[in-house]
């Protein structure tokens, strides 16, 4: 169809899986969804005190499984920054993720809207 | 390594983050969807892309889809005469290939491609209480959410904004089937439609999910006959109401498209939204601040086919300002610095679209007229397209305008 001006087609293909090779990846992966239960496999002292009080809060107490909705509940923080906070100590290996099944019952954007509606109340 | 946060998944964050990672700075983008939400969802625009912002992206090895995409040669123009036939027909060249990409592809596949180069993704549609607790986490926020809630951070800069209301009322559907072009079959081209008192009909040769793709575009003068969609149509009538439309007011590309199709049941899109340019500072209650990026910031109609490529030339601009500013701290002035130095490429980019909404003046008329018999002014203005800072020299500006015909003719 067209020329390829530009391009080094046989580097890039073996670099980058074009769109139709990539799909159902991300599913695979961490979607934190507001049940979505983490916990800290091994609890590192050490690890804890370089942590912000945020990130602290938040290691202390998936020291027994919680949801997201209770973290973000209990500490009084909006889920999108729990979700944030739980993915940067997930990257460093401090908290795991525990999968989450597939047959869902209930609409999490509702979910979410009740429970930023909660945190927005009590802030 | 410095900690960024981007809110927001589209051309502008995800060029920004991918550039960004190439440069060892730590970097989360938050995303309202996945990749597979993005990719099944609906389409998001025409996204026809110039020269300058294709190679932005293949600076960076974004160019994934390159050699699948129609490669875009020229831009045409017709316009109505008053018995509905064409007084205008003309194509100028490009100097250099366009493209389209359905952002649905592009965005997904960007995503992906981000996560696997090690950046990380948060999913999570952003509010301004989680943006209030999060700037306090990161050394710089950029707010890259095009035309969503988060706009309302950033206040309207009424000295850069001369509309207060949309000025088009848009309609798009990507289809499979539509003929090759007669008037040059063998090119493909943006054709840009125009009827007087009714508005413009854009038609983008573009990669869909599906392949290869058309994608016709409205552009309705708001009360007009094209201004029909708020009662927000299913894909089939939306389609075959753009049809009737076309038979009507622009019944050469009726001719083509008749017996075409949609391209998928997500293939639809109807709106409208009023041209913006907002200040790039947000200010959150606990004091943080935030900077915004693109549609954001400076949100144009796209009569000129020039949001995309504005998003790209912002991420290209702000990250030039990100690596340069080293180690010192992201402050408001650095932001404000850093919007004014992209506003330079997007200030005549908006003068150029704010005209393009208004009932052509004589001299521009006079240019479209000459451009009949002439290809370098046909030419001229096709690349303007990819260079909108020469539009000010010539077509903006009826002296300029007057003595650029007598010195081509
Ligand atoms: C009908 C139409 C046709 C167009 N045709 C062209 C064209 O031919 N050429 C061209 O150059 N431009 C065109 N444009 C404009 C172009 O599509 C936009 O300017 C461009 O996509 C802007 O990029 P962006 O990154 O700023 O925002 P977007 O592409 O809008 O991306 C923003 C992203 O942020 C996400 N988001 C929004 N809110 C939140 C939140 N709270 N939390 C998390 N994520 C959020 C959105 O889901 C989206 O993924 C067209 C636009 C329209 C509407």
């Amino acid at each position: 169809m067209v020329s390829q001006p530009q391009t080094h087609p046989d580097t890039r293909s073996s670099r980058v899986r074009p769109y139709t090779l990539t799909g159902g990846r991300t599913r695979t992966r961490h979607q934190l969804l507001v049940e979505t239960m983490i916990s800290v496999p091994d609890y590192d002292a050490e690890f804890a005190e370089t942590l912000m009080p945020e990130s602290l809060s938040v290691y202390e107490l998936a020291r027994t499984p919680i949801s997201l909705a209770e973290l973000s509940a209990s500490l009084v923080i909006p889920l999108g920054v729990i979700r944030v906070l739980v993915g940067d100590l997930a990257a460093d290996g401090a908290v795991f993720i525990h999968p989450t099944g597939h047959s869902y019952q209930y609409d999490h954007t509702i979910l979410e809207r009740i429970l930023d509606g909660l945190n927005q109340i009590s802030a | 390594m410095r900690k960024i946060l981007i809110i927001g998944a589209g051309q502008a964050g995800l060029q920004l983050g991918l550039s960004l990672l190439e440069h060892d700075y730590d970097v989360t983008v938050m995303s309202a969807r996945t990749s597979e939400e993005i990719r099944g969802g609906r389409v998001m625009s025409t996204q026809a892309m110039f020269h300058t912002a294709l190679q932005h992206e293949r600076d960076h090895e974004l160019n994934l889809w390159e050699e699948q995409a129609p490669g875009i040669d020229g831009l045409g123009v017709s316009l109505a005469g008053p018995d509905g036939s064409r007084a205008l027909d003309w194509v100028g060249r490009l100097d250099n290939r366009a493209q389209s990409v359905d952002q649905r592809i592009k965005m997904a596949g960007w995503l992906e491609l981000f996560e696997d180069r090690g950046g990380k993704v948060v999913f999570h549609g952003v509010t301004t209480s989680d943006l209030d607790a999060l700037t306090r986490h990161y050394e710089l926020v950029l707010v890259a959410a095009g035309k969503g809630e988060l706009v309302q951070l950033f206040h309207r800069n009424p000295d850069r904004s001369p509309y207060t209301s949309p000025q088009r009322a848009l309609s798009v559907s990507y289809v499979h089937g539509g003929g090759r072009r007669p008037e040059h079959p063998d090119m493909d081209a943006v054709r840009f439609n125009a009827v007087p008192g009714v508005g413009e009909l854009f038609v983008i040769p573009g990669l869909t999910l599906s392949g290869p793709c058309e994608i016709p575009f409205f552009e309705g003068i708001p009360g007009g006959p094209l201004d029909c969609w708020s009662d927000r149509p299913g894909p089939a009538e939306h389609w075959n109401r753009m049809r009737e439309l076309m038979r009507q007011y622009f019944p050469w590309e009726y001719e083509r498209f008749k017996s075409a199709d949609l391209t998928d049941s997500q293939a639809t899109l109807a709106g409208g939204y009023t041209p913006v340019v907002r200040h790039p500072v947000g200010t959150l209650p606990s004091g943080g601040t935030v900077l915004g990026m693109a549609d954001v910031v400076v949100a144009n109609d796209p009569i000129t086919g020039q949001g995309s490529n504005n998003a790209s030339k912002c991420a290209a601009s702000y990250l030039d300002s990100i690596l340069e500013r080293g180690d010192q701290p992201f402050d408001p002035q650095w932001m404000a610095d850093t919007f004014e130095r992209y506003w330079s490429l997007a200030d005549p980019v908006t003068r150029w679209t704010n005209a393009m909404l208004q009932p052509p003046p004589e001299h521009v008329m006079n240019l479209f007229g000459a451009a009949q018999e002439n290809e370098a002014i046909r030419n001229r203005f096709v690349n303007g397209f990819d260079n909108p800072a020469d539009f000010d020299n010539w077509f903006l500006d009826p002296v300029g305008a007057e003595e650029y015909l007598t010195q081509v003719n």
